[in-house]
């Protein structure tokens, strides 16, 4: 047979094989040991060197030709088998995923986490404190006198003492003057931490629990940016826009004093305390009240967080249960 | 504090909003109204007055208050009538006052009646003190009552023939004195509180309530009706002191206006004069230090500069003096009633509350563009917690507070001085309690329990210690995973240099020590502990009443964030291909992993990339007495194809090098 024959009727039979083993055969058929190539090129040895040399290189050529086809074609009658096999065996979609192994962070975390971010972004830097303090960082510099019903009145008097003295700071404005100590205005800080109040537990009180106190102290700062700062955190912390409305209240360290409630639903929901820094605060700090003034707001990350995630008790984030944690 | 709408109604001229909204309106400018409630035909609200108000614990305070929010004038507030004191002659002996010290007493003032009568008191009277939550005694306890809650003037009746000697000594209490005040309770007094005593005894705790033995009965006849000034601080310290309080009490320990002293009583003669009878026979007025009024400066800028909005003049002005406040520009004169008001920014919150805080437009603050500081311990904390969390723990968070017990084992606690009961006595030396008990709370549950705590704990330590600790706690015997979370942490932390030392245990430790000896380490970093890993001892389990293991972490994490680096520096890969060969040693169950792996990586030398022990093998094939340990010892030049020959060669030496020790022996 012509090398050329061989050639064309090779392709064709290549092309028309419909699966791996007819095409098994046809590979057999030109290119196995009695093939009708390789015969081709067992014969060459009998021919003239001038015959040989160009008959081989011919054979060669088409032997290179026909091996790429066949490759070519075996990989696509493969794919084929793959899909139809897979055809065939349909998976489950419906069955559970695997679970990777994956930890949880607590929800206050994430919570603290979320605040600093949106007042970060806002300028604020965040600083911490002690959680043992001194009288004097407590109370006495927050113009908070000794013997004073506000003590009582704001649950400050309800304080954990040391039995060798010092007591468990009530609030994290504690800090405010430890701040003042080794940083001059203007700044923008926050300060959350976990703060300890001797009161009897129950769903909504704790006697450790978290609070994020605010202070900015400038120029020029007032009411109505109060209003704005804690708007804009308000809205980026739950994502939505949130009415906000000021009323008065009394707090030894500022002056104005406000709390602000939250329209959560139907109600106005107290969310917390605020007001214009105090004038001793300043004189405490070393500053001249004429100089400066600023606001300063307390705001309890346990409530925040009990609102993200309609939590009903705040024990539950004390309890380390991990039916409850692991939701987070 | 309770109000009643109706009675609150008498002292205001014109229209009173629906109670609905006038509790609205209180709440948004002067005290939140926490209840509103309907009884027998009128409302009853519950009022917050702020702390630093007691000028509105009383009607006619509240009366002038709301008024002034309803921008009516101090003038329209309806007066009580009242009855001058003008004295009698009398039969009775005047009772002879003594006051030791007049700072705790800055007025005294007091009227002798005699020849009252005792009888229940009218229906109105027993009517508008049962609104508002106050017993009826008889017509002059509840007069004085009555008194109190409309002016805000605490007043306390003695029965005149009760004062042995007619003679009165008001001085503080000295240790081991007691009295058996109204209420029949035999109370010991403790040193400093205010008390009156007559010619032979204690009769009175001043302020806060008086004594069985002079009290007012069926029988009496002649009242000796006082009206005093305690000084505010030494009322509260008194409260806190003895531990109780009453409605005057709360009065006293907020300030009361001296000048109340005069109209109470006259408002009560009116009363008695009406209900009981009896002629004043005696008037008494010690006030021997006028307090004078008020004056501060009021800057008008200030308003709009503290309160970001700017006021009309005339409104700031009218609501000044719609609360009492007299124009003497610049200054301003603060009336009596007001003792809380004492700088500008005073009176910026009256201006301010009262213009509505509503009525202040948000306005974002204009300041320098500076970015927040850093703060890297927050950094690290939460990358810490990252890694924890990927590496599937949960976090808690436990109480700062343990029992004693807890806190004796650990050592070195502090105590509270008044602790919320004896399971929180102590502050916490270590998160590994709250940790432990929470595994077995979480043991009903769970079987794969992975926990992790970052938080304070406190020792007593050269005064007081108070530091960062990461502890964490997985349930079972899980020392090589948590080790390898170690290493994962530390490596991530950019921490090297680390090791683990066996465990040694220090002699200051409790008799249950916390670490099992055997399955325990330091952590060392450079040299320095920074914590330990291992299983907790099973004494300290028992004492948890935990069956079964529990492996633990306690890191230092003041350390752990100090060590820490974020710098980073990429690792050249080689583009030259790596060999690896395995070694399997033989060696005495004793014998330390890192003993071999130091021998085999000081012996290879630069071209040992990596070495990976893959295998411990104990048992029948390598017999009593040994283990293997098998490696992957991965070879690797930076600059060039290492041939067949140069890995051998140092193969080779790692192997003369291990069987240098004779217990140590290859297997080939």
């Amino acid at each position: 047979m012509e090398l050329k024959t061989i050639k064309n009727k090779a392709q064709k039979e290549i092309e028309k094989a419909g699966d791996l083993k007819s095409l098994d055969q046809v590979f057999k058929n030109y290119l196995g040991k009695k093939g009708k190539l390789t015969l081709v090129l067992k014969s060459l040895a009998g021919l003239s060197k001038q015959k040989r040399a160009k008959t081989g290189q011919k054979a060669n050529e088409i032997k290179k030709f026909l091996m790429a086809k066949f490759d070519q074609k075996a990989q696509h009658l493969k794919r084929l088998a793959e899909e139809a096999q897979g055809r065939e065996r349909a998976i489950d979609v419906t069955r559970p995923g695997k679970k990777p192994q994956f930890g949880h962070l607590h929800p206050l975390t994430q919570v603290q986490k979320r605040a600093e971010g949106i007042f970060q972004n806002m300028g604020f830097s965040v600083v911490e404190g002690p959680e043992i303090e001194d009288e004097w960082h407590n109370f006495d510099a927050l113009n908070i006198p000794k013997d004073h019903p506000a003590r009582d009145a704001l649950s400050l008097g309800k304080t954990f003492y040391l039995k060798e003295g010092g007591l468990m700071r009530t609030h994290t404005s504690s800090v405010q003057i430890r701040y003042f100590e080794k940083n001059n205005p203007p700044f923008r800080i926050i300060v959350p931490g976990r703060i300890f109040r001797n009161e009897a537990t129950d769903a909504k009180h704790e006697f450790n629990f978290y609070q994020l106190e605010g202070l900015f102290v400038d120029k020029a700062v007032s009411v109505a940016n109060l209003k704005a700062v804690i708007q804009e955190f308000l809205h980026r912390f739950f994502e939505k826009s949130i009415e906000i409305r000021i009323r008065p209240s009394y707090f030894p360290f500022t002056e104005p004093s406000f709390e602000i409630d939250m329209r959560w639903g139907e109600n106005w929901m107290e969310i917390m305390g605020a007001g214009m820094v105090h004038p001793n605060v300043f004189i405490n700090a070393g500053l001249n009240p004429g100089d400066w003034q600023g606001f300063a707001f307390g705001v309890g990350l346990d409530r925040l967080a009990m609102l993200k995630y309609k939590i009903n008790d705040i024990r539950l984030f004390y309890s380390g249960d991990l039916r409850f944690l692991a939701q987070f | 504090m309770l109000f009643s709408y109706n009675w609150l109604k008498e002292y205001i001229s014109g229209k009173l909003p629906q109670p609905k909204k006038l509790a609205e309106i209180l709440t948004m400018h002067s005290f939140e109204v926490t209840e509103l409630k309907r009884i027998s035909g009128d409302r009853v609200f519950n009022i917050d007055i702020l702390p630093n108000r007691p000028d509105c614990l009383s009607c006619i305070g509240l009366a002038r208050e709301i008024s002034a929010l309803l921008g009516r004038k101090l003038g329209e507030t309806r007066a009580p009538k009242t009855e001058k004191l003008t004295v009698g002659k009398g039969s009775l002996d005047p009772v002879k006052i003594k006051i030791i010290n007049h700072t705790l007493v800055p007025r005294y003032s007091a009227i002798l009646l005699e020849g009252i009568e005792i009888k229940d008191s009218p229906r109105w009277l027993r009517s508008k003190l049962e609104k508002v939550g106050v017993r009826s005694v008889n017509n002059i306890v509840d007069i004085t009552n009555f008194v109190m809650l409309e002016t805000g003037q605490p007043l306390h009746a003695f029965d005149y023939d009760k004062i042995k000697g007619a003679k009165i000594t008001l001085r503080m209490a000295r240790e081991r004195e007691f009295l058996i005040t109204l209420d029949g309770i035999r109370r010991p007094l403790r040193e400093g509180v205010l008390v009156i005593e007559d010619k032979e005894r204690l009769i009175d705790l001043a302020g806060v309530m008086g004594g069985r033995s002079s009290e007012i009965d069926s029988k009496t006849k002649n009242v000796f009706l006082q009206a005093g000034n305690f000084e505010r601080q030494n009322i509260a310290r008194t409260v806190k002191k003895m531990g109780f309080g009453t409605q005057a009490s709360n009065i006293y320990s907020q300030g009361v206006d001296p000048a109340m002293t005069a109209a109470g009583l006259e408002r009560a003669h009116f009363l008695i004069k009406d209900l009981a009878g009896g002629k004043i026979v005696q008037l008494v007025d010690i006030y021997p230090k006028k307090v004078l009024p008020k004056r501060i400066r009021l800057d008008e800028g200030r308003i709009e500069n503290l309160l970001g909005v700017k006021i009309p003049q005339k409104n700031a002005v009218s609501i000044l003096k719609n609360l009492g406040f007299k124009q003497e520009k610049p200054l301003v004169l603060v009336p009596a009633f007001r003792q809380d008001i004492n700088l500008e920014e005073d009176l910026v919150e009256e201006v301010g509350r009262i213009y509505g805080y509503q009525n202040i437009p948000a306005a974002l603050p204009v300041a320098a563009l500076s970015s927040p500081k850093r703060n890297l311990d927050i950094f690290w904390r939460d990358f810490v917690k990252a890694v924890l969390k990927e590496s599937g723990f949960a976090e808690v968070y436990n109480y700062s507070f343990i029992p004693e017990k807890e806190a004796k084992i650990f050592g070195k606690s502090i105590e509270l001085e008044n602790p919320i009961s004896q399971d929180y006595k102590y502050l916490r030396p270590s998160l590994l309690p709250g940790l432990i008990s929470n595994i077995s709370q979480n043991k009903k549950y769970f079987t794969d329990i992975k926990i992790f705590e970052l938080g304070k704990v406190f020792k007593k330590q050269n005064g007081f210690e108070e530091k960062n600790m990461l502890s964490g706690l997985i349930l079972g015997e899980a020392f090589y995973e948590l080790k390898g979370i170690v290493d994962l942490l530390l490596s991530k932390l950019g921490i090297s240099g680390v090791w683990y030392d066996s465990y040694q245990q220090t002699p200051q430790e409790s008799k249950i020590e916390i670490w099992h000896k055997e399955k325990s380490a330091e952590i060392k970093v450079d040299g320095e502990e920074i914590g330990f890993l291992g299983e907790i001892s099973p004494s300290l389990l028992k004492e948890f009443k935990i069956e079964g293991k529990v492996t633990a972490l306690d890191i230092d994490f003041e350390k752990l964030s100090k060590l820490s680096s974020e710098e980073h520096e990429y690792e050249p890969i080689s583009r030259f291909p790596s060999a690896i060969r395995d070694l399997a040693v033989l060696v005495p169950p004793e014998t330390k992993v890192a003993d071999v792996l130091n021998a085999i990586e000081t012996a290879g030398g630069k071209l040992v990339r990596d070495v990976d022990l893959f295998d411990i093998y104990e048992g029948e094939e390598v017999g009593e007495g040994q283990k293997n340990f098998a490696f992957h010892i991965i070879y690797q030049s930076e600059d060039h194809t290492l041939n067949s020959a140069e890995v051998e060669a140092v193969h080779n030496k790692i192997i003369q090098a291990i069987e240098k020790n004779i217990q140590w022996q290859v297997r080939k």
